[in-house]
């Protein structure tokens, strides 16, 4: 009698998990997880559940939240390990970083740069970002202040060839990394995307990093399959996550681009990156669930 | 900015055309649509709610007036609330004014400044523009360039730490009739640098407070806008980065929070992209109808 009690079983039914499903699709779009990220991710989780069978005396509110922390999980996935990255590769390890305008690619720069150091690794930095007014200054004072060395040509300049000269250098100096800066560009402006694809087809970067912010709503979802399509994206790194400690910006720009995040920056010193952590990123999301 | 919601809402409307009672399966369609394009828009949740709900039932309990048809009744009513997210008309003097550019990092205060000082001088002003960003490398650099470019002089000093001091003898030396006060991006979490806009606005004793937001900005424009409203009661919004794809919902979220409306729009990196916002003639477009007011005024 004990045991045929401990494995009823009962039937999960759309209407069952209807109020739940409605209270985790208003947190998720709270948290700038973007609306169609939003409705796919839920509309998933209510097929696969529905009609399910599940022991008797679980609750269903923690079974649709426990599928979506897996369903976050799956679409954030593991994050990469910079420092064995670079162990495992030719040196110069050339990291092109890019974004649109304003999300914090310079400063994200100067950041990995220090955090390298700090790992034994020697840098330098390439001011691609030949357009903007005081970017070419802006680069130079984090590597002055950094003690690192910044390739750099006048205002106005190819882009590429500056990169092209900052890869050179530290094949001649012996130089562990590159990272290249670009001008902040829209993915719907051609000609600057295709001035990057041009970036990267004459350096050839083993890794594309792509900046965007935690505070970006709907359009992060736009804008990195964009980048993803024109010139690439092989690792993302989430910024100003200070500003929205919530974050699910990561969750859609992951799922829009299916690239594992790098790091996050949390403010405008150079210590404050972070590895990244998924599991702590789904936790925020669903207050713990 | 919102450019989705006019097709949306015109098939929903398109539903109402030619009937004299309001069906409510109509109705509960069109708030639907103008929901889901709201969100897309990053408009904020709550007030998305809140907005959908009052257009359902005033739709629903409102007698229309004699000679009204269901759909121009309901088309109101939405051009009414639309109203109320967009914002108020925010006029532009050309008389003496300080303005004081607030916002959060990296959303175009430094590029709107200039952009501002163009405007300004085209319209036969004597500009100026003070950097009171000691924080950001290469600050004082990047606005004196984009200055130099209009031939408007930039008051400054990148060897300066205070930016309290730099403000009020850029002030005293100053003597034009425009002056913008660029500032470094701070957000609602940084206690001492909320702290240091109200002094700066208390220097200032600034004519106006424009918050300048990225139109990509999401569901954090709400909160981050009252702070910034608290903290130095904000009289206008500037949208920027509305030439790529984001709607500017956040910033409209902004607007409603602070009272206050858009000023100008950023459409692009250089100088000249600024655009002048004129609310009604912008929803009038949105929802593709020709002159709305007009229409809202007759009814
Ligand atoms: N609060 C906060 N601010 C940040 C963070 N990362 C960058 N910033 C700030 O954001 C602003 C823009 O950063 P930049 O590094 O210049 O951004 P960018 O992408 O290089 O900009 P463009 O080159 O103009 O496209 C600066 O004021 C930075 O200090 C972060 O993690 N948190
Ligand atoms: N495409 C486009 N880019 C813009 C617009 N407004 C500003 N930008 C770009 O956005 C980036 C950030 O602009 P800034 O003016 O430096 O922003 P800020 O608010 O002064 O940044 P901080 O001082 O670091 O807080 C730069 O790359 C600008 O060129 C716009 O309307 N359209
Ligand atoms: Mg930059
Ligand atoms: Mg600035």
């Amino acid at each position: 009698l004990v045991s045929f009690v401990r494995d009823r079983e009962f039937i999960i039914s759309e209407k069952d998990i209807h109020d739940i499903l409605d209270e985790l699709e208003m947190g998720l779009l709270e948290s700038d997880v973007a609306f169609s990220v939003t409705e796919e991710i839920l509309s998933h989780i209510k097929s696969d559940l529905s009609g399910s069978k599940r022991k008797i005396g679980t609750s269903v509110d923690s079974i649709v939240r426990s599928a979506l922390a897996d369903a976050l999980l799956g679409v954030l996935g593991e994050g990469v390990d910079i420092v064995s990255y670079i162990k495992e590769h030719d040196r110069p390890v050339k990291i092109l970083f890019t974004g649109v305008n304003g999300t914090g690619k310079t400063t994200s720069i100067a950041k990995v740069a220090k955090f390298l150091q700090n790992n034994g690794f020697s840098v330098v930095l390439g001011a691609g970002d030949t357009f903007r007014a005081g970017a070419i200054e802006q680069i130079d004072v984090h590597g002055q202040r950094l003690g690192i060395k910044v390739i750099q040509h006048q205002e106005g300049s190819d882009p590429t060839a500056v990169l092209f000269d900052t890869v050179e250098y530290a094949r001649a100096h012996q130089i562990d990394v590159v990272l290249g800066d670009t001008a902040g560009r829209f993915h719907n402006r051609a000609n600057l995307m295709n001035q990057l694809a041009k970036i990267r087809r004459v350096i050839k970067p083993d890794l594309i990093v792509y900046v965007d912010e935690a505070v970006a709503g709907n359009d992060a979802v736009i804008r990195a399959e964009e980048f993803s399509k024109s010139v690439g994206i092989d690792a993302v790194m989430l910024t100003k996550v200070d500003m929205d400690p919530k974050g699910g910006a990561a969750i859609s720009i992951a799922h829009a681009v299916g690239k594992p995040l790098l790091f996050i920056g949390t403010g405008q010193a150079y210590e404050d990156v972070m590895a990244f952590n998924p599991s702590a990123v789904v936790a925020d999301l669903l207050g713990d669930a | 900015m919102l450019d989705n919601l006019g097709s949306n809402l015109k098939d929903a409307l398109r539903k109402l055309a030619g009937k004299t009672v309001i069906d409510r399966a109509a109705v509960e369609d069109l708030v639907k649509d103008l929901q889901r394009a709201l969100l897309q828009a990053d408009v904020n949740v709550k007030q998305v709610m809140q907005l959908s709900q009052t257009i359902k039932k005033r739709a629903l309990d409102e007698q229309p007036p004699k000679g009204v048809t269901a759909r121009e009744h309901v088309l109101r009513i939405v051009y009414d609330e639309l109203v109320l997210l967009v914002g108020k008309t925010v006029e532009i003097t050309l008389g003496k004014q300080i303005i004081l550019m607030a916002g959060l990092q990296g959303s175009g205060k430094t590029t709107t400044t200039a952009k501002l000082a163009r405007f300004f001088k085209r319209k036969g002003m004597r500009v100026a523009v003070i950097c009171a960003d000691t924080f950001r490398p290469g600050a004082y650099t990047q606005i004196k360039t984009l200055c130099d470019r209009i031939q408007v002089p930039c008051y400054g000093n990148p060897a300066e730490q205070d930016a309290r001091k730099i403000v009020r003898d850029g002030l005293a030396s100053l003597k034009d009739e425009v002056i913008i006060v660029d500032t470094q991006g701070r957000h609602a979490l940084e206690d001492d640098l909320i702290t240091e806009i109200i002094d700066l606005n208390e220097i200032t004793r600034a004519t106006h407070r424009w918050l300048v937001l990225d139109a990509a900005l999401g569901q954090q424009a709400r909160e981050q806008a009252r702070r910034f409203h608290d903290a130095v009661n904000i009289d206008g919004v500037i949208i920027t980065k509305m030439d790529g794809t984001a709607k500017g919902g956040g910033a409209l979220s902004a607007v409603a929070e602070t009272g206050s409306g858009i000023v100008f729009i950023g459409q692009g990196e250089t100088i000249e992209d600024l655009e002048w916002f004129d609310p009604s003639s912008y929803i009038s477009r949105l929802l593709g109808m020709g002159d709305l007011k007009a229409l809202a005024e007759r009814v």
